[in-house]
């Protein structure tokens, strides 16, 4: 990954000017500061600072209330802010990917290469997003370099887990063409987890225990659930090309491959990406255009044995075809967004009874209104409909958002609902759980789960001059806000055909209460001081899993400096943290809250040469017990990478 | 005369006590694996996912060499619910006073099922603890495609 380029601090800067542009709350290009919802932003200097492989390393080390953990299969797992994996919608460049692991998207797929930002929107957006936006959107942004070419390759090795992450990328641009092109690969060990007793030392207990000896009943109780982190190599390529045939007129090609292998105890497991896409947009003028487009995300999985025959029981495709349409069209100072999407759902699964598969359809209609009453306030509001074909049911959303922009404050007022359709798998799943009989069986009948998402927010920025070593920028977001999440689609307990078994349903919702506050200070001679705290709570009918948990109290911080101190070399350097609290459900005996620190020192040396190295979790902390929900660390470790710019040398 | 009599009852006191010490040495010492084979019923207690299922079973350890067993992990659940017997090979063992320890890192192996399908299995961080006729076996077994492993626990007395 290409180190920043402390000349150009304007992206780094920008981030806390709230000038940079954003597109997720709106569908529709604005500065941060006039978003109709509170938006996070992560820019590319918060991307290359942390050095983050992927989607999950980024976000973990930059939003509270979010946390990754482990599903059963040793598949990641996500919940935000109550809200699990697939009630969170990811975004590509705006399209979502086909395939699920454990109803998460494999977020090994959301490779940080050759991305320009991250948008985060907390709460439902279904109303311009469709199916799964209920608990919020993160949509990853491509960068597309405007330098006449740009090529760059890096490698990085980390102690845990013995990981190397190697990398590569080039981009060319002219009057009419670019191109963007990226390759990454990862491969790292599988990590033995220490237990907190040895097997030997168990035994050693269970004999006194059985010969009537005084023994240490703690031992006997080893609330470990994993005792071994899975090795995995990734190969991740991508390539974009545009050509702007006319003023007016652009289209865009895409492609990737992604190939994920996981060696497990009795099988290798293979995840393979393919994804594509065409878009043509023409413009009027810079608020007049229409956009087409097309996409297809295949995702598949199948089971390898260690001689490298394929076991055919475990084979697994989604392919999904998606055409877009999108019409901005300017009213005065006011804007109407339309809409229309079309959805080809396509599932063949070791899940399905012999191996069958099953469509669906989804067709959508939206629209979005943009009214700038006067310079001060703005209201946006939306309406979607969606229809989902293999269910025959459909969806009616909307949101109402409003910012008013005081002299001191801005407040934001908004209302939102998100829904997210059964899957193919909730409804026609008939799974043999392990070959064990024990049944997890689907239902056609399930309703779409339903969101009502409230929230406020009130947000300063200003500039401090004329104060001496104080000089810089400060801001600070307080948002309260309320999820009202019913329908909740789950599974219960189930008798089919005698076996005990599980049937998904549509259970009783939770709400989940919250204030998340941001505040950051950007002094003008290098040094940054950023500060998340995030605090919920559930209630309702909280689910007391050890997979996904909700935390009241969670943090992150940066403390960052950065500084030329020639034109051969520049220092930036970040102290950063998270804090988690214990979590307000699941193995309460168990689980743990934990604070992990990091240090990221970057240099920046002659021409576009970079050294990255990292030490993380500082003062090494190490779990009690490693469970779904732990920090998968066994201690401190150590990373160093170089980056070159071939480009600048 | 007399003295050559306790003379001769002094040697040969000291001939039977040196033959008897050399009768000792002589009986070859059991072999540690003969010394644990058999069958031992007793409690097992598997822990799936941080939920605890106790039962009663019958662990089988059966000879492979002087100092290794083999042991065979019973059968666990009802009906199509069930996993089978997992044999588990070349558990290496120790003596040390009246107690003999097995350890084994890690076996791999494959087992068919009632429908007769084969399935992988490892079962990793075996310990065996023997003493008298008591065992207490501790270990982690995966199965076939099961997303998650089994901690095993067990204690038996030999039948």
């Amino acid at each position: 990954m290409p180190a920043v380029n402390l000349s150009a601090q304007s992206t780094f800067r920008d981030s806390v000017e709230l000038n940079p542009i954003v597109v997720t709350a709106s569908h529709t290009p604005k500065t941060l500061k006039d978003a109709p919802v509170v938006t996070r932003l992560i820019t590319l200097h918060d991307i290359k600072i942390v050095d983050a492989t992927n989607i999950q390393d980024m976000l973990t080390q930059e939003i509270p209330g979010l946390e990754f953990g482990l599903a059963m299969s040793q598949e990641t797992s996500l919940n935000m802010s109550g809200f699990g994996g697939n009630a969170v919608l990811f975004l590509v460049d705006g399209e979502r990917m086909a395939g699920e692991t454990m109803d998460n998207t494999d977020y090994n797929r959301m490779n940080l290469d050759n991305v320009g930002r991250i948008e985060i929107v907390k709460g439902a957006s279904s109303a311009l997003y469709g199916s799964n936006a209920v608990g919020g959107v993160v949509n990853i942004i491509s960068r597309e370099n405007l330098e006449p070419w740009t090529a760059n390759a890096n490698t990085r090795y980390n102690t845990f887990g013995h990981e190397w992450r190697n990398g590569a990328s080039f981009s060319f641009n002219t009057e009419k063409w670019n191109s963007q092109t990226s390759f990454q690969h990862t491969m790292i060990d599988p990590v033995d987890l220490p237990k907190a007793h040895t097997s030997e030392e168990i035994a050693i207990e269970l004999m006194k225990k059985a010969q009537g000896l005084p023994y240490d009943e703690s031992v006997l109780n080893d609330d470990s659930n994993i005792s071994r982190l899975y090795g995995q190599k990734t190969y991740n390529v991508k390539e974009r090309l545009t050509w702007r045939a006319t003023d007016q007129l652009t289209l865009t090609g895409r492609g990737g491959y992604f190939f994920r292998t996981s060696e497990r105890d009795t099988y290798d497991y293979h995840f393979k990406g393919y994804s594509a896409g065409l878009k043509g947009r023409y413009a009027w003028d810079h608020a007049r255009n229409l956009e087409l487009s097309y996409a297809y995300d295949q995702y598949d999985k199948a089971n390898f044995l260690p001689d490298g025959t394929r076991t055919h029981d475990h084979d697994y495709s989604n392919q999904q075809h998606v055409v877009h349409a999108l019409y901005h069209h300017p009213i005065g100072k006011n804007s109407l967004l339309l809409g229309a999407d079309y959805l080809h759902d396509y599932l063949t699964t070791y899940q399905f009874i012999d191996n069958t598969s099953h469509t669906q359809n989804n067709i959508d209609a939206y629209a979005q209104f943009d009214w700038n009453i006067t310079e001060r306030l703005n209201v946006v509001g939306s309406v979607r409909y969606d229809y989902f074909s293999a269910s025959c049911l459909d969806a009616f959303t909307a949101r109402l958002a409003v910012v008013c922009k005081l002299p001191l404050f801005t407040l934001r007022g908004n209302y939102a609902s998100g829904f997210r359709a059964p899957t193919l798998k909730e409804m026609y799943m008939h799974f043999d759980m392990g070959n064990m009989g024990y049944m997890i069986i689907g239902n056609p009948e399930l309703e779409p789960e339903k969101s009502h998402n409230f929230n406020v927010a009130i947000e300063r920025q200003n500039r401090i001059r004329h104060s001496g070593i104080l000089d810089g920028v400060y801001n600070f977001t307080l948002m309260g806000y309320c999820n009202i999440f019913d329908k909740r689609i789950t599974t219960i307990d189930y008798t089919y055909e005698g076996m005990e078994s599980a049937l998904y349903w549509n259970e009783d919702g939770v709400n989940v209460w919250g204030v998340d506050l941001s505040m950051g200070h950007y002094f003008d001679w290098g040094l940054t001081l950023k500060i998340n705290y995030s605090w919920m709570h559930e209630t309702g009918n909280v689910w007391f899993s050890q997979f996904n948990q909700t935390r009241n109290h969670s943090m992150t911080w940066r403390i960052g400096y950065n500084h030329r101190f020639s034109r051969c070399y520049a220092l930036d350097a970040a102290l950063s943290g998270r804090c988690l609290g214990k979590p307000q459900s699941g193995r309460t005996g168990v689980d743990q809250g934990y604070t992990i620190w990091k240090l990221m020192v970057q240099h920046h040396l002659w021409r576009g040469v970079h050294v990255n190295t990292a030490i993380d979790n500082l003062f090494n902390y190490k779990p009690k017990s490693y469970y779904y929900s732990s920090p998968l660390t066994t201690g401190t470790s150590f990373s160093i990478g170089l980056s070159v710019d071939l480009d600048k040398i | 005369m007399k003295k050559f009599l306790t003379m001769t009852m002094a040697v040969m006191a000291l001939v039977v006590s040196m033959s008897s010490c050399g009768s000792d040495d002589d009986e070859p010492e059991v072999a540690v694996a003969n010394q644990v084979v058999g069958s031992y019923t007793g409690t097992e207690v598997l822990t799936v996912m941080g939920e605890a299922d106790e039962s009663t079973e019958t662990f089988e350890f059966t000879k492979a060499t002087d100092s290794s067993v083999d042991m065979v992990i019973p059968k666990y659940g009802e009906g199509m619910m069930t996993v089978p017997a997992l044999p588990v090979k070349g558990i290496m063992l120790t003596k040390s006073g009246n107690t003999i320890t097995g350890k084994l890192a890690q076996y791999e192996g494959s087992v068919q099922t009632a429908d007769g399908a084969e399935k992988a299995y490892t079962v990793s961080d075996v310990t065996v603890i023997f003493s008298d006729n008591t065992v207490v076996v501790t270990f982690t077994q995966k199965y076939g495609n099961m997303p998650f492993g089994f901690e095993g626990q067990f204690t038996g007395t030999r039948k």
